[in-house]
This record gives structure tokens, C-alpha cells and sequence, in this order.
């Protein structure tokens, strides 16, 4: 029965090392960081919710995952209970949008509890003993396992995983990993530019620790952001773990430069805001934002920090003559109005 | 006489076969010289042979005194009881072949070349001879099949799409637009026979006159129909009249999102009464064929209609169209009920979406306590469809349906199990597969022979 999960975690093993080798590739330091205590930082929160630019049709859209359509139902509603039947979508929405956390990978080194020596070869196979009372999470749920040479110690991870969905299985997540997660599969899905489907579904199927979730949505998230299809994933619960990957692996100017075209400047400064904060080691992270001079604050960015500095300052002074025009009309017609 | 001619022929028979037996055929042939007197000066042995073979002619039979056409008659055709009972249609049915077809004059069994007749006379300068060519074996397999071919009934063939409810009757075969008046045409229009039938009338002078009455629909898909009965003495002339009224009746119907009707509805003409229930996108078209083939012509694509009463096909149409007018649209509602009408979707997530909204909208002080606030009772006009309770059939109370779920239970999940083997591993296979090889289906065993 083990030696199909023993596969199953020697893969996610060697998929978490090769992550791990390119983290350390990615990073000058060569210490992996803990990207949890930033993500759950509550001005990043804020951040990251900012570039979500939530839209509530967006949010519950119909997502066609093979379920037939039922029949619409109506409702005769009064003003007031209009109101406070959107109030309870926006809570809704609220709750959907919850971003699935952005955690460091486990490391597979389950603790020892005894060392049985007595009992080497008692059995040909393991024995894992699982606490199936009632009213106890799967984290905390005690798992433990015997093994062959008589050590008795706690599960790992895959391990626990496995003996949690056998003995409280969640609706939709299968014992092994669909073959849509596998290399070639998952590229035929991403040309397609089923995005969030992927995200949603490893969601479902893996734990944010497991390295081969972390491996997935990487992949999914550059992806996204080679093909700039960033509106495919506005206004879901994944966008705001994209932009934090975005930031934490340093490559926000593709981003940046599509905010900057489609001059959304509030959620250019967040995202520099957020870079800032994920890279505090960043030479233009001193600069501070202040209301109005918004194209200050990404030309320091622009200048010190970005990769494609070039297309990023034509792309700026585009924005910065758009902007004069504007103004310049508006003063016209204030002026045609006949105010000062 | 005639005994010893037999004998003679007896003898001849077999002396084709040996020559020692020539010397009694001579002998016999001496014997019944005699009796042949008038033959006398022919060789006896001519006389031998000549006589058996002739063969009595009747210049008279019905091959030569019936045309071709009479005689295929006889062989074809049907009598008058038999056709009362129905023979000599369809499958079976007998019918005449042209013997003449695929045959040229101057082209037969020997391949012979014919100057002039099938052949031009001078080929350049050089005068074409008459010659023989080898035979062509494919001529004769070519008129054997061209026969074959002709001497059975074949239905007519109509492709899937252009067929109509059953067989190749009318109803509901589409038979185009209704014809142009004047310089309006009836672009992306197409009309739908409902009802094709023989109606009789009595007239003082002729009796019983038979007409042919034709029903249709006419749409274009888009909201726009009409419908109309045309009667003639010919069923084609019935369809065009029915046709080209339907073109001149076309009234506006309201789709939902294009697919579906706004809300439940109920509708009744004479006693036919129809229950109407809106469905979503992808459902399909669930009702009674006429009303089927009608929302395909409006542009109806999902709907369940059930009719209850009298199944007279043109008074469900009527009630149908009766009560496709009827339909109130969400701004109606809306401003009938001073109420915003909002739409919960599943799908959503039962998001909130404002379909339609009144100039003044009312608070909830102003609402009646017994005022109907359901939206689907309210557009039936406070009626509630009767939806009887479906009971279990009589034989889930036997002991043997017991028995048989006992012994079925072990392939509840067969199928998902299935399934799931498929997405897993392309095939159907035990788990014990990965450890096991031969853990597979149709496994068999290498032997030494192998």
C-alpha cells in the first residue's frame, strides 16, 4: 500500500529539491527566506488586495467546471433589501477572495519518538497509527509510524496526507495527483490560458507547504506573467499571492508595465509599495510615496531597481504626457465655463 | 414406333460416348428403315439424328402477343384486394426493370468493331476495317448489375437533418420561407410542417369533397413567428397557401436571454392545457414534438412543457402561442409590482443581479401582508403547478427486490471506479497492476510454445 505514496513523496522530494535549487539561484544570499511573516504582514494584506481590483461579477463568476446550470430563481426586492442583499454578496465576495497563504516549503524530517531496535523486522511492511477521534483538525491530528528497523516516529507530511484523506477524504481531492499537475499536461493547460483552473484545483488537491503545490503555482504564476494575461486572474483569490510572487522573486516590470499603460498609477505605487517592502534591500526602497507626485515615486523606482528600464520610461513619460494633456483640457473647459 | 425411336434414342445416347457400339446403332437404324419409308433416299444415319431433336413450335403465347409493358404489368403489379391490404408498398414492393438500359446498338457480347456504326469510317486518312477485339468480360458484370440494381423499391432517402418527425412524412419537414410579396422578402425565415392531413367536406351537389389541410409554423429563430392552416385539393398547394398565410400572420414572441421563455407560464385553448416551465441553457427542448418543432422555428432553446387534456395538435399550438403572448417580461413585472425583481443564480453563487427595476420602488411598509411575493406563482397568476408525488414502483416492496440490490450491491461504484482507472491509467486494471503484471484484464500466460 506505502510503495505507491513512497513514489508518490520521492517525486514531491525531488521536485522540492529542485525548487530549492533554483530559490537559492534566485537569492544572493543563498539562505531561503520564510515568505509567511511578510505575506501575512497587514499592509501587505492591504496591498495585495488593492492590485485584486475586485469586481463582484468577476468575483462570482460562472465557472464552468462540468456542473449543469440549474434553473435561475427570482425575487420580488425592495430597495432596502436590495442593499442588504449586496451587502451580504460583498461579505461573500470578502470570503472568496480569501487568498490561499504563501508559506515556506516543509522540510521532510519527522521527529523520533523511540528507538526500538527490539522490533527490527517485526513486520514486512509499516505500520502507520492514526488518531481518528472526533472533532480534531488535520494538522493537529496525531499520526505516527513504525518502521521496518523498530523507530517509532511521526508521520511526514505525505504521510499525513495520505492517512487524511483516506480516513476523512475532502470532496474533490483525489489520493494521487491528477495527471493534469504532470509537466506536459500542465503546459497544454497554461497554453490554453487555464489559469485560474489549475490555481483552483491546486488548491484543492495540495497543502500550501507541500513543495509541489509551491512548484505548480510558480510555474502557473510565470506563465501568467509571460503571456501578461494578468486580467485572468483579477478579481480571484490567486491574484494576490501572483503579485506576491512577482515581488518576492524580483520581476514586477512586466506588471508594472502593464499598470503603467493602462494607467491605473494607485496600483503601480502598491506595487512598488509591496516591492519595497518584500526587498527591503532595495537601492530605491528609502523613497516615499506622497499623494500626487505619484510618478516621482515609480521613476525612483524606475531607475534604481527595474530590469527594463528603458521600455518602463517610455512607457512613463507616456503616461506623464497623457496626464498633462488631461489636465491642460480640463483647464480649457473650466475655462470655457468661465471659472478662473 | 415410338418405343423403338426411344430405344434408338437410348442407343444414341450412349454412342457418343464409345465407338464400339456404332455397329448396332447401324444395325437398329436398318431395322427401322422400313418403317420410314419416305426417307428412303436420305443416308440412314441422318435420318437417326435428325428426328428426335425437332422440337414442336407454337407461333402463339402471351410473349408475342402482349407489349412489354402489359407483360411487366403482370408480373409487377398488385391486385385491388391486395393493395387494400396494404401490398406492393414499400420494402419488396416489385417494379419493372428497362431490359433496353446500358445496351447500344453495334456494342454486344463480341467486341467487334463496326466502321460507321460505332466507329467513325475514316480514321485521318486510312479507311477503319471491321475487326474483333478480345471480349470484355466487365460488359456483362456491368449490364448484370445495372439490373440488379434497377428491379427493387429504395425509399426515398432524406438526409438526418432534413427528415421530419417519422419517415419521410411531412410533419415536420422544413419546407423554406414563405415565397417574396411584392419586394419584401422573407430573409432567415423558415417554415415548419405541424399537421398534414386529408379533411372531407360534404357539398350539396358532389357529395363527399376531399381536401388536403396543412398546418405550419414559419419563424426566424429570432422571436418572430406566425402560424396558419392552408387547405387545398393537392397537399403542395396546401403547404405553399399555408405557407405564404403564415408569413402574413407573424406575431412578436419575448425570449429570456435567447435561449428560454421569462418565467413559468400556464395556457389552455379549448380544453388542451399546456404547463410551460423555464429552463437553463443547455437543458434542451422537453415537450411535445409540435411545440418542439415550433421553439426551434421562434428560437426557443430550453423549455419543458408538459399538456395535459385533449392532444389535438393545433390547439396545442394555439394555447402554446396564447401562451408565449401572455408572458410578462421582468421590466413588466417590475413595474406591475413597484418592486425590483433580482436574479439568483446557483452558478453565481446566488449573486445578487438586477434584472429589472420601477421608476418608484416601494418600502417594505407598503407591501400587503397577503400579497403573493413569489415570483414564479405570481407570473402564473397565483396558480401553483400540481406536482404530484412520484411513488415507488410496485416491486420495490418485494422480497426479490431486496435480493437483487443484495446481489448488485457490490457494483454500486463500478462505474465512477471505472472512471477513475481510465483517467489513471488509460485502461482498466487492478491496483495490484504496479506490483503485478499479470494483474491485468485478458492476461494470459506465456507458454514454452510462444
Amino acid at each position: 500500500m506505502f510503495c505507491r505514496s513512497c513514489n508518490m513523496s520521492f517525486k514531491a522530494q525531488c521536485i522540492s529539491k529542485i525548487n530549492i535549487l533554483r530559490h537559492i539561484t534566485n537569492q544572493t544570499t543563498g539562505v531561503e527566506r520564510d515568505p509567511a511573516p511578510v505575506f501575512f504582514n497587514a499592509n501587505v494584506q492591504q496591498l495585495l488586495k488593492k492590485l485584486t481590483r475586485v469586481d463582484l461579477r468577476t468575483v462570482f463568476r460562472t465557472k464552468r467546471y462540468g456542473v449543469a446550470l440549474k434553473t435561475p430563481e427570482y425575487k420580488f426586492l425592495t430597495a432596502e433589501e436590495l442593499n442588504m442583499v449586496m451587502k451580504e454578496a460583498q461579505e461573500k465576495a470578502e470570503q472568496k477572495l480569501q487568498m490561499p497563504p504563501v508559506v515556506k516549503a516543509h522540510v521532510d524530517e519527522p521527529e523520533v519518538l523511540s528507538y526500538d531496535y527490539e522490533l527490527q523486522k517485526h513486520s514486512e511492511t509499516k505500520f502507520v497509527f492514526t488518531d481518528i477521534s472526533f472533532g480534531i483538525s488535520d494538522v493537529e491530528r496525531t499520526i505516527v509510524v513504525r518502521d521496518l528497523n523498530g523507530v517509532l516516529r511521526k508521520a511526514t507530511p505525505d504521510e499525513r496526507l495520505r492517512m487524511n484523506e483516506t480516513y476523512f477524504p475532502k470532496p474533490g481531492r483525489k489520493i494521487r495527483m491528477p495527471h493534469m499537475f504532470e509537466k506536459e499536461y500542465l503546459k497544454r493547460l497554461l497554453d490554453q490560458g487555464k489559469y485560474e483552473f489549475v490555481l483552483d484545483r491546486a488548491c484543492l488537491q495540495f497543502e500550501p507547504d507541500q513543495p509541489i503545490y509551491q512548484d505548480i503555482t510558480a510555474t502557473t504564476y510565470e506563465a501568467v506573467d509571460t503571456a501578461r494575461h494578468y486580467s485572468s486572474l483579477r478579481s480571484t483569490r490567486h491574484f494576490g499571492p501572483f503579485a506576491f510572487h512577482l515581488a518576492w522573486n524580483r520581476c514586477i516590470d512586466n506588471f508594472l508595465l502593464d499598470l503603467i499603460q493602462t494607467d491605473r498609477l494607485d496600483e503601480t505605487v502598491a506595487l512598488i509599495q509591496l516591492y519595497h517592502i518584500v526587498n527591503p534591500e532595495a537601492e530605491s526602497a528609502s523613497a516615499k510615496y506622497k499623494p500626487g507626485l505619484e510618478h516621482k515615486f515609480i521613476q525612483a523606482y524606475v531607475e534604481s531597481d527595474s530590469k527594463k528600464r528603458s521600455v518602463l520610461e517610455l512607457a512613463l513619460q507616456a503616461n506623464v504626457e497623457l496626464h498633462k494633456q488631461r489636465a491642460e483640457t480640463e483647464a480649457g473647459i473650466r475655462r470655457a465655463h468661465g471659472h478662473a | 414406333m415410338s418405343a423403338s425411336v426411344l430405344r434408338l434414342n437410348k442407343v444414341l445416347g450412349k454412342c457418343v460416348y464409345g465407338v464400339r457400339l456404332t455397329k448396332d446403332v447401324l444395325n437398329t437404324s436398318q431395322r427401322v428403315q422400313n418403317m420410314f419409308t419416305t426417307c428412303a433416299n436420305v443416308p440412314i444415319l441422318t435420318v437417326a439424328i435428325c428426328t428426335p431433336i425437332s422440337v414442336i413450335v407454337r407461333n402463339t403465347s402471351f410473349f408475342n402477343k402482349l407489349p412489354a409493358e402489359a407483360l411487366w404489368k403482370g408480373v409487377t403489379s398488385v391486385s385491388n384486394a391486395g393493395r387494400k391490404r396494404g401490398r406492393g408498398k414499400g420494402i419488396g414492393k416489385k417494379m419493372a426493370k428497362d431490359l433496353n438500359r446500358g445496351q447500344v446498338i453495334g456494342v454486344g457480347k463480341s467486341n467487334i468493331i463496326w466502321p460507321g456504326l460505332t466507329v467513325p469510317v475514316l480514321r485521318g486518312r486510312e479507311l477503319v476495317q471491321q475487326q474483333k477485339l478480345p471480349e470484355d468480360p466487365e460488359r456483362e458484370k456491368m449490364l448484370i448489375k445495372l439490373r440488379d440494381d434497377m428491379g427493387n423499391f429504395r425509399p426515398l432517402r432524406l438526409s438526418p437533418i432534413e427528415r421530419g418527425w417519422s419517415g419521410t412524412k411531412m410533419p415536420g419537414r422544413s419546407i423554406g420561407p414563405p415565397d417574396p410579396v411584392g419586394e419584401e422578402t422573407f430573409e432567415g425565415f423558415d417554415t415548419k410542417v405541424l399537421e398534414l392531413k386529408s379533411v372531407f367536406n360534404m357539398k350539396g351537389s358532389a357529395g363527399r369533397k376531399r381536401q388536403i389541410s396543412a398546418f405550419v409554423v414559419t419563424g426566424n429563430k429570432n422571436g418572430s413567428a406566425g402560424i396558419a392552416l392552408g387547405k387545398a385539393l393537392e397537399a403542395k398547394a396546401a403547404l405553399r397557401k399555408a405557407k405564404n398565410r403564415a408569413g402574413q400572420k407573424m406575431m412578436y414572441l419575448e425570449i429570456f436571454n435567447n435561449h428560454t421563455v421569462y418565467h413559468d407560464f400556464f395556457c389552455q385553448f379549448g380544453k388542451t392545457k399546456i404547463f410551460v416551465t423555464k429552463k437553463p441553457e443547455g437543458f434542451g427542448l422537453v415537450c411535445h414534438r409540435a411545440i418542439k418543432t415550433t421553439c426551434e422555428v421562434i428560437g426557443i432553446k430550453d423549455l419543458y412543457a408538459k399538456v395535459e387534456g385533449p392532444t389535438n395538435l393545433q390547439h396545442i399550438i394555439k394555447a402554446f402561442f396564447i401562451g408565449l403572448l401572455h408572458q410578462k417580461t421582468h421590466q413588466m413585472l417590475a413595474d406591475e409590482k413597484k418592486l425590483h425583481v433580482v436574479e439568483f443564480r446557483e452558478e453565481n453563487d446566488y449573486f445578487p443581479t438586477v434584472v429589472a427595476s420601477p421608476a418608484t420602488c416601494r418600502t417594505l411598509e407598503e407591501i400587503n401582508a397577503d400579497e403573493v411575493m413569489d415570483y414564479t406563482q405570481y407570473a402564473l397568476g397565483n396558480r401553483v403547478f400540481l406536482k404530484k408525488k412520484r411513488l415507488p414502483p410496485f416491486f420495490t416492496k418485494l422480497p426479490s427486490w431486496e435480493n437483487y440490490l443484495k446481489k448488485t450491491q457490490y457494483t454500486r461504484n463500478r462505474d465512477k471506479v471505472k472512471v477513475t482507472l481510465l483517467a489513471e491509467y488509460d485502461e482498466v486494471q487492478s491496483f495490484y497492476t504496479e506490483k503485478y503484471p499479470e494483474c491485468v484484464h485478458g492476461y494470459r500466460e506465456q507458454t514454452e510454445a510462444d
